[in-house]
């Protein structure tokens, strides 16, 4: 594929240019705002809880979303929950497309056994649900940032798993792969010389619409007080902190729901789009 | 045919017990003795090891993994440390209210979801395709946890038109089951939509249309059940991930189901209870899967010809 | 002899992502009642657009102009009920790939049965009846009918593909490459069947193919095609005895002699022109051997050379047969 049809097929994909812009915007925002907010994600300030938000009659400087039952800046919890989250997605997903594509490339070439076993072990991990799972493991193993990271990888890296076996198998039946064995490529260059780069595009998809999957995981999680901890902020656990002071102060619940549903839906945009630009069927 | 159930139902049962090893371990691993959390505040150590007998804690691992074994094949899951009675009996009380809501979510969701993912899928390119894919991305963006609180405030709290809280009437499903469909109805619209779009690409259905067949009848007779494996496959795989569906909607809208009951029970460090919903969640997923095979094995025959 | 079909300057262009994709480029051909024609031509050459474009079912993005009539009336013209009327009921089309053109998902017998329920009707019982006769008539027993597609071979399927076209009794069968996705046995058996059988109802047939074998053994006419235009067009006696255009020659030279003295096959030479990017002149001229100046800048037209033998050559209208 030509970088002019990439570049064609990105600028015509509506979805891609919309997640794409939106998604810059919120980690450029989440990274560098926070240095200018002037406020602590976590200090209380009794003198000043449940302040209307200013928006930005103040500027930078005011209280943009209001602030929360303890006086804390929403706007700048906001920032630092989006920190969290897009930083935990982000190492979440890598480690999921290594976890899995690994022992998916080889499971899918070598077949066998080992396919077989790769495969059951899918099969038990996809068993109990993505967030049961979470649920479960976090309340035994006790919540903690490095343990939130371990679950949700846990939880997903089957999909990349599988997703990346299917592929290598439809890619080994191919004339190149033949050719380079009988010209006597050792196994370990055809894994990586010749299907790896076929199920990378594959992987690029799957893991954008992850990423999305992945935040959304995580708030549910932090929503149940088993993800991120009061009073280190998150969209999550503020929605639930929120909850009840719903009624009379709505802001305290409508700033991280709206900041979690335009993040995901930037990501998502992003995701969809990427995999329309990528898809190696188009023409 | 029956020979391709037999396999299935051979592999499901492999899987449910490597589950029931593993949620059996997982549990063992957790912090805290279980023979103190049955105990009363201060108890004596002489009444710890009792109750460590009594329990089986003394005997080796794989003989307690047996006795657990054999206790779920007869039907006893085990004591509730929090509610103190048998947890069978607690899970057996509160399941039909989540099979209740998830069998409404799942219809209400089909329902609307699989015309639109169809119309959107044979519409491509089209102001109504645009915005079935809108909604789908926003279905799928839409944290369960948000969509809930939202509901509850615009619809119980500014509107005040439906009640928020429990179980009784068919208002109280309204809220519920909105909140759980959306997301669903998104991904199953989506996925019409794109088995939708590959189907019309092939080769059979431009010699359908060649046959001259009409267009409706090519998209709805003959492309849908093209199309419908996929679906079925989703559906079916939401259907079984039902309890975790239903974790935070039971949560928020106070629901008394099985979703409640795993956030309460491990807020209580009720084990036995999370050791259960685990296994009970895990056995229904594997039923469910069975079901869909065998449902696209009807709709597809090449499937178990494979 | 009374025309069926019409097919007048027909130009089909693709649009594509990166460029347009000239398919076809003024093909004007007729096919009588009860004649049989021979479509040859070099995989691109636009074969089975044309075949598309006569059932009004090419793509929304192709871009055509000219016009195809159907007994006198326009096909790209036609309301929707004539067109339904048409397609599968006055003219029939045969599936290059019989693997792909039989819904994997249903029974053979519905893919019969859907033809005559659109195309007559008639209770469910005389339908089915007439379907498990439709299915020995290209010989294979009537109990396979709930039997799916996946448990048939190739050819079976393509007798299938058969049976679903005869269903209605079409007045113009057209073939697209029936045989090409078949086992060379395999192919004679369908060839034989569809010989048979096109005898016997006395329809029209449109065989595509690149196969110079089958259009001799099955056709009266053969129009041979390149870079979507016809540059040959004859009985199949005279085409195929005295070949006049470079690009027929070389078709036939091509083909290895049972009789006669042996002599070295010749091959083309260079590559089918590039729809995305045609010659300019005649779009052989790059392949050709005796190409002259004109060629390279000026488009001939189809012109008689002798009785029902017309070729669209420089070389043959300026009378400078060397």
């Amino acid at each position: 594929m030509g970088k002019d049809v990439l570049r064609k097929r990105m600028q015509s994909s509506p979805f891609f240019v919309v997640g794409l812009s939106v998604a810059f915007v919120i980690v450029v925002s989440v990274i560098f705002l926070p240095f200018f907010t002037g406020y602590s994600p976590t200090a209380n300030s009794l003198t000043s809880t449940f302040q209307k938000p200013d928006w930005l009659s103040h500027g930078l400087s005011g209280h943009i979303l209001g602030t929360d039952e303890l006086g804390r800046d929403i706007f700048t919890r906001l920032l630092y929950g989006g920190r969290y989250s897009l930083f935990i997605a982000a190492v979440v997903v890598l480690l999921q497309v290594f976890l899995g594509t690994s022992p998916g490339i080889l499971a899918g070439y070598f077949g066998g056994i080992l396919d077989t076993i790769v495969m059951r072990l899918c099969d038990i991990v996809l068993a109990i649900p993505n967030l049961i799972l979470a649920i479960a493991i976090m309340a035994v193993v006790g919540v903690n940032m490095t343990n939130l990271i371990f679950v949700l990888t846990f939880a997903g890296w089957v999909d990349c798993c599988k997703v990346t076996r299917n592929n290598v198998l439809v890619i080994k039946n191919r004339e190149f792969v033949h050719a380079s064995v009988v010209l006597g490529a050792s196994h370990g260059h055809i894994m990586f010389t010749q299907i790896l780069p076929n199920v990378t595009t594959h992987i690029i998809i799957l893991a954008s619409q992850r990423f999305g999957f992945t935040i959304l995981l995580e708030a549910a999680l932090s929503f149940l007080n088993l993800g991120i901890q009061p009073p280190v902020p998150s969209w999550g656990n503020m929605i639930a902190g929120g909850r009840s002071f719903m009624t009379i102060y709505p802001w305290l619940v409508f700033a991280p729901g709206i900041a979690l549903m335009l993040c995901v839906l930037a990501f998502n945009f992003l995701g969809d789009g990427l995999r329309d630009v990528l898809d190696p069927k188009r023409n | 045919m029956f020979r391709y159930i037999v396999k299935r139902l051979g592999q499901t049962l492999l899987v449910l017990f490597c589950v029931s090893v593993f949620s059996f371990f997982l549990i063992r691993m957790a912090p805290g003795n279980p023979a103190v959390m049955m105990l009363p505040d201060g108890a004596s150590e002489e009444a710890i090891q009792e109750m460590e007998v009594r329990l089986g804690l003394d005997q080796p691992l794989y003989v307690q993994y047996f006795k657990y074994i054999t206790g779920v094949l007869k039907g006893d899951l085990g004591t509730s440390t929090a509610y103190r009675t048998d947890v069978a009996q607690i899970i057996a009380q509160r399941l039909p209210n989540t099979l209740a809501l998830t069998a409404v979510t799942v219809v209400a969701g089909c329902l609307f979801a699989i015309p639109l993912g169809i119309i959107a899928g044979s519409h491509k390119g089209t102001a109504v395709d645009f915005f079935t894919m809108l909604f789908a991305l926003l279905g799928q963006s839409m944290s369960p946890v948000w969509l809930a609180v939202l509901n509850v405030f615009v619809f119980g709290v500014w509107l005040g038109w439906l009640s928020t809280m429990g179980t009784g009437s068919v208002a109280h499903y309204v809220l519920p089951v909105a909140t759980l469909a959306y997301p669903m109805a998104a991904q199953i619209a989506r996925i019409g939509r794109s088995g939708m779009i590959d189907t019309l690409q092939e080769d059979y259905i431009t010699a359908t249309y060649a046959k001259g067949i009409r267009r409706f009848t090519v998209n709805w007779k003959y492309a849908f059940k093209n199309a419908l494996v996929p679906i079925v496959t989703l559906v079916g795989m939401q259907t079984g991930a039902f309890i975790a569906g239903t974790i935070i909607v039971e949560t928020v809208f106070s629901w008394p189901g099985i979703g409640q009951l795993l956030n309460l029970s491990v807020g209580n460090r009720d084990y036995a209870l999370v050791q259960s919903v685990l296994l009970v969640s895990a056995a229904f997923f594997a039923v469910i899967n069975l079901i869909v095979d065998i449902i696209n094995s009807l709709i597809d025959p090449r499937i178990n010809l494979r | 002899m009374e025309t069926l079909l019409s097919i007048k300057e027909l130009g089909v262009v693709y649009h594509t992502e990166r460029s347009k994709v000239y398919a076809v480029n003024g093909l004007s051909l007729e096919i009588a009642k009860g004649e049989s024609l021979g479509l040859v031509g070099e995989t691109g050459a636009g074969k089975t657009t044309t075949a598309l474009a006569a059932l009004n079912l090419l793509p929304k993005s192709a871009e055509r102009s000219g016009d195809i009539l159907y007994e006198g009336k326009s096909v790209f013209h036609m309301r929707e009920r004539e067109l339904l009327k048409l397609r599968g009921g006055e003219i029939a089309m045969i599936f290059q790939n019989p693997l792909t053109a039989l819904n994997p998902v249903f029974t053979v017998g519905e893919q019969i049965e859907m033809v005559l329920r659109a195309h007559g009707g008639g209770k469910n019982r005389q339908i089915r009846e007439r379907a498990g006769e439709l299915l020995e008539t290209v010989g294979i027993p009537r109990y396979r009918l709930k039997d799916y597609p996946g448990q048939f071979s190739g050819g079976m399927r393509q007798r299938v593909g058969i049976a679903a076209a005869l269903a209605s009794s079409p007045k113009l069968l057209i073939a697209d490459e029936p045989t090409t996705a078949l086992d060379v046995t395999i192919q004679a058996q369908i060839l034989e069947l569809m010989k048979e059988l096109q005898l016997r109802s006395n329809m029209s047939l449109l065989m595509i193919t690149h196969n110079l074998g089958i259009i001799s053994e099955l056709c009266q006419h053969v129009a041979v095609m390149y870079a979507g235009t016809i540059i040959e067009y004859g009985e199949v006696a005279k085409v195929f005895k005295n070949p006049l255009h470079p690009y027929t020659i070389g078709l036939l030279g091509a083909l290895p002699k049972l009789d006669g003295p042996r002599s070295r096959l010749t091959a083309i030479p260079g590559r089918i022109a590039d729809p995305q990017n045609l010659p300019p002149g005649c779009p052989f001229h790059p392949r050709c051997e005796r190409c002259q100046e004109e060629c390279q800048s000026k488009t001939p037209g189809l012109a008689a050379i002798e009785e029902k033998h017309f070729v669209s050559c420089h070389l043959y209208t300026k009378e400078v047969r060397p």
